[in-house]
């Protein structure tokens, strides 16, 4: 199966969502979106870590430092209070949209 | 909000969070090599990471900055070149803006300069820039939304011990108090005491005048002075830095309540019908000047209701920001009207300098475009390395143009610093008064930065384009830049070459009236209050002591001297077409003493009632069929007979073509306004101190004023003298950026085609063929910018019309002669690297690369 890069509006809805059931460090969330994906997508470095620091930015996230499976010192991305909300509503875009493509989709 | 906060934070501590991306990164990448994946660049990933924060343009800009510095020190002639280049442009322009600046933008050294507001008397149909005094007590007690009103009465007065006459400013006692003057010795006028005041005979000198006229003596506070005869006791000198709201220099200042003491009979202070007296209110805080002049008006219509002569229908003051050297600009002026005409006047003028120093600014930016140009073509290898490593156009052309903005910032601070010290040199050399302080200000500064902006724009934006486009044979453009700079320095020249004309004519033709020999006599009877009757005995007695004096040809009378400062202008409409009609009320012998011929009718004879000699421009434009003898004219409500015809005499206004005479008989009404003239059959320096002596046997109250026509000739010349200098310099510089211009890109097509050039030598071309070659493709855009240059002064000089003294602003000889002098130095530039292409030696040539 072909690997599919994300769009990138997509890409911030996807880790904010892997981000609410608890803290990850990058290298994580992006395998998580792999694996949920059922590895049809994946993400790229090239993508990832400009879209965190937008999250970063835009104050959705924060970055703490912890300890990684492997033993080392990395950053943990955890959802701010901002972040959840932003979630809401982009998950509430989403499903607004993706139901009314479904729509013509199944009437055309 | 917040995201601003944290962006900055980024700034802030951009090493930190770059490090820790590194290391987000870096973990990544352990993790990902597990699973035996390949990736690209790190750094290339972490730049784009780091385009999130939003101060990716900030680090790219520092590098360009630094690169820049690098190429620009590597070659420091070419830098060089250019900052002097632009800094004579930018500095032109500074010093321009400068002058503006503190004339117009700069409040004038005194307390909240930004309430003060200056009021003058206008009407739909009148204007007077000045009120009476009655008046302004009136509306001093009854303002409310005006803190405080003062005021003054300009004059001249006589120093014991002093041949010039002071110039005083007889204030009311708030004045130097309302705008917080500061004193070096001793006290100002008590601000509450104008009732006492005018038994006071005290005086406030000015800094200048202590020091040049006391020696700067510490213990003059409570010395006494002669004044008008008169003595007066010192209370104070103002410090160097005051000089009130009145433009010049004022030696000294008086309550206006002791103007009587100095000028005996004066009534100044009671008649209503004058206007001699400059008004300012203070706003309360909080007010508005809508809001004062609302209530003047008001004030206004009272005082109409209690004095119906003496106020004009409709009338109201009109309000201006008084804090500012503009507003204290300009003579006093009463007419019909609006008034407007001599703002509108120095407006244009203004436009004329902004314009023409623009010219420069854009000279010097067209020589320094085509200089990048040049210098685009030897860079071409670097720039093709720059290009294949991979920088983009963008980013090669942001690089190009940092440079360029790098030489417009160097430019604007040497511009700075040369327009600083025009502007000081030209204030010290005029008589400007010594308060007037030309050191820079922010505006100046931040213009200079603004200007330096724009030429970066202008010079570099459009060869950065050709250069990162790689397109060297950029010939369209430098044709285009070559041309723009043919046109500006073009029409500098020419309003140069007209200036001169203007000069030359100024002081070579005929203006209509002899004034070399002839001494005008201004005994100021009406600040003397000398009533019409007074007046009559006293300048019948002047006169005949004069006539039987010796050296003395012929005496006569008028309320305007010729050259002199008062002017009553009457704008007519005529079919369209306004006529400035200058009124002048003169006796018979006016004529005769001017040496102004009467060209048909007769002079005026003693007896004339209602008759008026006109000027003969003024018969040809108002009755062109020259049947103008015995028609009837309206002045005002009362006709005059015209009974003759003088010749033009451009007594009032030398400079303005546009301007006609109309001469009246002096009546009693007009005598105590009047001026002496006398006509000497000597030189007439000579007679200046019998006159003195003359004037003081007749009356010793009198202080008139002399002056030699010559000199007030002289003082009407410097101002076109200063232009004519400044704008013949300005087409100077434009002149020599041109020709380098034009020098540097002969030099560079010849170098370009030497090859060519060799083989046709060697086909047998001669020398001529040979410079046409290499002249050729720069014909064409001289051509086209002279043909644009000479347009744009035809257009430009219109606004100059009327201050060239009759010279046409189509002058063919101006036009031609500017024409040549730039064709002469064209041709000159283009030969002198052009004859390198003569020197080609086929041979040579050929075996080139």
């Amino acid at each position: 199966m072909p690997k599919i890069d994300m769009p990138s509006g997509a890409l911030t809805l996807l880790i904010l969502r892997v981000l609410r059931s608890g803290p990850l460090h990058g290298y994580a969330i992006a395998q998580r979106i792999h694996v949920l994906s059922s590895d049809v997508l994946r993400v790229e470095e090239g993508a990832l870590y400009p879209a965190l620091q937008k999250i970063l930015l835009k104050g959705w996230a924060n970055a703490e430092w912890g300890i990684s499976e492997t033993n080392r010192k990395v950053r943990f991305y955890r959802l701010t209070p901002a972040g959840r909300k932003q979630l809401d509503s982009e998950l509430s875009d989403y499903h607004r949209v993706h139901e009314a493509i479904q729509s013509v989709l199944r009437s055309a | 909000m917040t995201e601003l906060f944290r962006r900055v934070r980024y700034l802030l501590n951009r090493r930190r969070y770059d490090r820790e991306l590194a290391d987000d990164m870096e973990f990544h990448r352990e993790m990902a090599g597990r699973d035996g994946r390949n990736f690209g660049s790190t750094l290339r990933l972490r730049e784009e990471a780091r385009d999130a924060w939003g101060w990716t343009w900030l680090d790219r800009f520092g590098q360009d900055l630094r690169y820049a510095t690098r190429v620009l020190l590597k070659s420091p002639g070419f830098t060089l070149t250019a900052v002097l280049t632009l800094a004579a442009g930018i500095g032109v322009n500074v010093a321009a803006f400068g002058f503006f600046d503190l004339f117009a933008l700069r409040p004038l050294p005194v307390r909240e300069p930004e309430t003060i507001l200056r009021f003058q008397r206008r009407s739909p149909q009148n204007y007077s820039t000045h009120v009476s005094y009655p008046a302004l007590e009136f509306y001093r007690e009854h303002s409310r939304s005006l803190s405080a009103v003062f005021g003054l009465a300009q004059t001249r007065l006589a120093l014991e011990g002093r041949d010039k006459l002071l110039r005083a400013d007889f204030v009311t006692a708030n004045y130097l108090a309302e705008l917080g003057a500061p004193i070096t010795l001793g006290n100002g006028f008590d601000p509450g005491s104008d009732a006492a005041a005018s038994t006071q005979s005290v005086v406030v000198l000015s800094h200048s005048l202590w020091e040049s006229q006391f020696a700067s003596d510490p213990s003059i506070v409570g010395k006494t002075v002669r004044l008008n005869e008169r003595s007066a006791t010192v209370i104070g000198v103002a410090a160097r830095t005051f000089g009130g709201l009145t433009s010049g220099s004022t030696d000294v200042w008086l309550p206006i309540l002791s103007q009587p003491y100095y000028f005996r009979g004066s009534e100044l202070l009671t008649t209503i019908s004058e206007d001699s007296v400059m008004m300012w209110g203070r706003l309360r805080p909080g007010g508005t000047p809508e809001l004062a002049e609302a209530e003047m008006k008001s004030l206004t219509a009272e005082l109409r209701k209690k004095h119906p002569s003496a106020f004009w229908e409709r009338e109201y003051l009109a309000s201006e920001p008084g804090g500012y050297v503009m507003a204290a600009q300009g003579r006093q002026a009463k007419g019909n009207g609006s008034g407007e005409h001599h703002k509108q006047e120095i407006y244009t003028i203004s436009a004329l300098a902004g314009c023409l120093v623009m010219l420069i600014l854009a000279v010097a930016c067209g020589n320094l475009g085509n200089l990048l140009l040049a210098r685009g073509v030897a860079r071409e290898r670097e720039i093709a390395i720059r290009v294949s490593v991979g920088a983009g156009r963008g980013r090669l052309l942001r690089q190009l143009f940092t440079e360029s903005l790098l030489l417009a910032m160097l430019g604007s601070v040497a511009g700075l610093a040369l327009g600083a010290l025009t502007l000081r040199l030209l204030i010290r050399n005029t008589n400007a008064p010594a308060w007037l302080d030309p050191s820079p200000d922010w505006r100046m500064v931040a213009f200079a930065l603004f200007i330096g902006f724009a030429a970066a724009m202008l010079f570099g934006f459009t060869p950065a384009l050709q250069i990162a486009r790689q397109r060297h044979r950029a010939t369209a453009l430098r044709q285009i830049l070559i041309g723009g700079q043919v046109a500006g320095s073009c029409v500098l020249l020419i309003v140069a070459g007209l200036l001169v004309r203007a000069l030359d004519r100024m002081l070579y033709s005929n203006p209509g009236f002899e004034y070399k020999q002839v001494v005008a006599i201004d005994p100021r009877l009406v600040a003397h209050g000398y009533a019409p009757e007074n007046a009559r005995s006293y300048l019948r007695a002047l006169q005949d002591r004069l006539r039987a004096a010796p050296g003395v040809a012929s005496v006569a009378l008028a309320t305007h001297p010729p050259l002199g400062r008062k002017a009553t202008v009457f704008s007519s409409d005529t079919d369209g077409r306004l006529t400035n009609i200058h009124t002048n009320h003169v006796d018979s012998e006016f004529f005769e003493t001017m040496r102004i011929p009467i060209l048909r009718g007769r002079p005026f004879e003693a007896g004339d009632t209602q008759t008026a000699v006109v000027s003969e421009s003024m018969a040809r434009r108002l009755w062109p069929n020259g049947d103008e003898l015995g028609k009837q004219l309206p002045m005002g409500a009362t006709k005059y007979t015209v009974v003759g015809v003088a010749g033009n005499a451009r007594a009032m206004a030398l400079e303005d073509p546009d301007a006609v005479e109309c001469y009246f008989l002096a009546g009693a009404a007009d005598l105590p306004g009047a001026s002496v003239l006398v006509r000497s059959s000597v030189a007439p320096e000579s007679i200046t101190a019998m006159i003195r002596t003359v004037s003081k046997a007749t009356d010793p109250k009198v202080t008139p004023e002399i002056e030699l026509l010559r000199t007030a000739f002289g003082r009407r010349l410097e101002g076109v003298q200063r232009s004519a200098l400044a704008v013949t310099l300005l087409g100077g510089i434009a002149l020599l950026l041109a020709c380098l211009g034009i020098v540097g890109l002969v030099a560079y097509a010849v170098s370009q085609r030497t090859k060519e050039i060799g083989i046709r030598m060697a086909l047998g071309a001669v020398p001529t063929q040979v410079l046409s070659l290499v002249l050729r493709q720069f014909s064409r855009p001289v051509v086209i910018g002279l043909l644009i240059g000479i347009a744009g002064a035809a257009a430009l000089s219109q606004l100059l019309r009327r201050q060239l003294y009759g010279v046409s602003h189509l002058d063919p000889i101006a036009y031609s002669a500017a024409v040549a002098v730039f064709a002469i130095a064209a041709v000159l530039a283009s030969l002198v690297p052009a004859r390198r292409a003569l020197r080609v030696n086929p041979l040579d040539a050929l075996r080139h690369d």
